[in-house]
């Protein structure tokens, strides 16, 4: 008897503490249910409709919209386009974000000033930034082909938005200009968390510098990796703005990605509808990287710790 | 005491509501219109805040609000605002603008108030009839704008080259002035999927003689030898534009203008710039049509009639709204409209092309010369959807998917043969009208 009566206020007290939970989290719930699932359950519900500009009314035509973007080779050219744009900007940022981290973990005069200066690109607002490097790209004008010219670099100005390769691999470099500070500081913090012993300890067995990273440094950062390589992706694959705004999605279609031809479909060819069946397939998509990605590569040490 | 505090509380309470009913029973007889507009530029839009102001003062019962919005932007936000029931009861509209406002129900006929400013003012009927169709006029016109050929006549003088009225002479001009090595290119020719660059292509194709789009009875025109010609011709001229023309809109093109890296372009004006960023010599300051094919007997250019949307169903707000276009259409106000922007704005009524409010501005005075040249233009202009008395009004989904600077692409791009990037033009305009009509 005393037992059960042991039990009834271990749950009573685990019920109320559970209330308390649920009360604590109920208005984010809620938030995120008018922020997030509303407007996901509208798109889905949209998806199986002919609405074409918006505030316009449409009737259900079941999956004909989701045929019909499947069916589309612009769908799977702006799908290639995504998974370039992904890699690149994941190469280049994660390359410039090690290299800018090492350096700022070293001892040198100015460090502090160097490790503020080097977070200003991601400060800056996007608008700025494109107006920024459209003029400085330009060829009228522009300060990079004048440097270009003047040192006899190239003969001649670059296009570097005048074809679509030539703009892929710019906007790519101007939105990894843009991001990579944030994954710099995002590492340098986690590399300052792995013990100074490890390193010693590496030296004394005659590790290598090249070595000692990837012995020692690189195991140490996996969990931040691990997110990083989760929420980054997403990030980069549902960047709009910049390719908005430098090159339209152009030339010819060249830096149209994903979230590019859902907005020109949504808002250019008045096809909401057809806009929508596409995100609802992108979102599905990303939703099974998520889950492919932490089924694979979730940090192995996590796993055991659950 | 008690009693003392009481009477004063609910005397302070009484006090404060009357406060605070007073203000609003006031306002409730104010009729509020707001207004929508695409012209950004501090300088305009400090223009147009000096006439509502002017407007609000003599008018107490009405107040006019301005909110400037981005063309780049409008063709989604506008009627997205119209669906979520915060539509402006004023915006301004091109005329490939207004048949998706329509589409989504908004737009308020305009007949009897745009004929009492034509008896008043004398409308250009080129201004109206791109706004008149399925039995209404859906727009009031405020300005016209077209495009003309801008170069640097010492670049002409010193390469001893008279300007050019034919495509043979001005790919010859284009040539002679294009000096990559000193980084000067005989022209500016966009490529960049936008406005811009549809306007600038349908330049060519008027004067190749395609200037219509569409045959008689609705079917699409495009794919024919005229509209061939002009992209081919186009692609000519394009090898002497700068290598980031791909890129371009109207301001990188003034800004190549201005600096004297290129010695013509395409555009409605470049008073102002060339003004305040460049030489700031009129004598210096070319402007002439644009050139024609051998075979056509003179120039054309595409030409904006813009105008004006009543969107709101409320008759108070509709006089309400009318009154401000009065006021503005008055030609002592409406000089000083157009001058927001001096050389860009055309008048589109006979007694505005005269008002004195017009030509005193002292940019205009200056640089009077080019913008008669410039409304002499303007008589000759046509925009592509509008033209030959038929108006379909789905030119919008082939406008607002710039399917002409798309197919231009396709050529100075992608090296594809004109005839078949027109070809595919043409198969891409079948497909928007065919889903505007889903």
């Amino acid at each position: 008897m005393r037992q059960t009566g042991k039990v009834k206020t271990m749950r009573t007290g685990w019920n109320s503490q559970a209330l308390l939970g649920y009360l604590l989290v109920a208005p984010l719930l809620l938030w995120l249910a008018g922020t997030i699932l509303y407007p996901l359950m509208a798109a889905i519900n949209l998806s199986f409709q002919n609405v074409g500009i918006i505030g316009t009314g449409g009737q259900y035509i079941g999956l004909e919209n989701y045929s019909k973007v499947l069916g589309s080779g612009k769908f799977w050219d702006a799908f290639k386009r995504s998974l370039v744009w992904v890699i690149g900007n994941g190469l280049f940022q994660t390359v410039a974000a090690f290299a800018t981290a090492l350096i700022l973990k070293q001892r040198f005069s100015g460090r502090g000033i160097a490790r503020v200066w080097v977070i200003l690109s991601w400060i800056v607002p996007t608008v700025v930034v494109v107006i920024i490097w459209r003029w400085m790209l330009g060829t009228s004008g522009g300060i990079v082909n004048y440097l270009l010219v003047a040192l006899g670099i190239t003969p001649e100005p670059v296009a570097f938005f005048g074809s679509p390769n030539t703009a892929m691999i710019s906007v790519m470099l101007i939105n990894s200009w843009r991001w990579f500070p944030l994954m710099a500081v995002i590492l340098l913090a986690s590399m300052q968390n792995i013990p100074q012993e490890l390193y010693e300890a590496a030296a004394v067995d005659g590790a290598s510098p090249f070595q000692r990273f990837l012995n020692v440094t690189l195991p140490g950062l996996q969990p931040v990796l691990f997110v990083m390589g989760l929420v980054g992706t997403l990030w980069s694959f549902n960047v709009f703005d910049v390719i908005w705004l430098l090159t339209g999605g152009g030339p010819s279609s060249g830096t149209t990605t994903l979230p590019v031809y859902i907005y020109e479909m949504a808002f250019k060819k008045y096809r909401l509808s057809r806009a929508a069946a596409a995100s609802v397939l992108v979102g599905l998509f990303l939703l099974l990287f998520a889950v492919l990605f932490i089924r694979f590569m979730a940090p192995k040490g996590e796993e055991e710790g659950e | 005491m008690r009693a003392k505090a009481g009477a004063f509380t609910i005397a302070l309470i009484i006090g404060m509501l009357f406060m605070a009913w007073g203000p609003v029973s006031a306002q409730e007889d104010v009729v509020e219109i707001v207004f929508w507009h695409m012209e950004q530029p501090p300088h305009r839009v400090e223009r147009i805040q000096q006439l509502i102001d002017e407007f609000n003062e003599a008018h107490p019962n009405i107040h006019v609000s301005q909110e400037p919005q981005n063309w780049a932007e409008i063709y989604a936000k506008a009627p997205a605002a119209v669906a979520a029931g915060n539509a402006p009861d004023l915006l301004f509209a091109i005329p490939d603008f207004t048949p998706i406002i329509r589409q989504v129900g908004a737009v308020q006929p305009v007949d009897d108030f745009v004929a009492e400013m034509d008896e008043a003012h004398g409308f250009f009927p080129s201004a109206v009839e791109p706004y008149t169709y399925d039995g209404h006029v859906w727009a009031v016109p405020l300005w016209n704008m077209a495009h003309s050929l801008w170069y640097h006549v010492d670049m002409f003088e010193e390469a001893g080259i008279e300007p050019p009225e034919t495509w043979d002479e001005w790919l010859a001009a284009v040539e002679a002035l294009t000096d990559e090595e000193a980084g000067v290119y005989g022209i500016g020719l966009p490529a960049n999927r936008h406005l811009y660059t549809d306007q600038t292509v349908y330049d060519f194709m008027i004067n190749a003689g395609a200037f219509e789009l569409y045959n008689e009875d609705g079917t699409l025109r495009f794919d024919n030898p005229d509209t061939v010609e002009a992209l081919d011709f186009y692609s000519q001229l394009y090898q002497y534009s700068p290598p980031d023309s791909p890129n371009w809109t109207w301001g990188e093109a003034e800004a190549c203008f201005v600096s004297r890296t290129c010695a013509m372009i395409l555009q409605f004006t470049v008073i102002k710039s060339y003004e305040d960023q460049g030489e700031g010599d009129p004598e210096n300051l070319g402007v002439i049509p644009i050139p024609h094919a051998a075979d056509l007997e003179e120039s054309g250019t595409i030409a904006y009639p813009n105008a004006v949307m009543l969107l709101t169903d409320d008759p108070d707000k509709q006089e309400a709204a009318y009154e401000w276009l009065r006021f503005l259409l008055e030609p002592e106000n409406y000089g000083r409209f157009l001058n927001m922007e001096p050389g860009l704005f055309l008048p589109v009524t006979e007694d505005g092309s005269e008002a004195e409010s017009y030509w005193s501005d002292p940019l205009v005075v200056e640089y009077e010369a080019q913008i008669r040249v410039m409304l002499e233009n303007s008589q000759n202009g046509m925009l592509f959807g509008f033209t030959g008395g038929n108006i379909f009004p789905s030119i919008a989904q082939i406008s607002a998917q710039n399917l002409l600077a798309q197919t231009l692409q396709r050529v100075v791009i992608d090296g594809e043969a004109p005839a078949d990037a027109v070809a595919w033009g043409q198969e891409q305009m079948i497909e928007a009208i065919e889903a505007a009509e889903e």
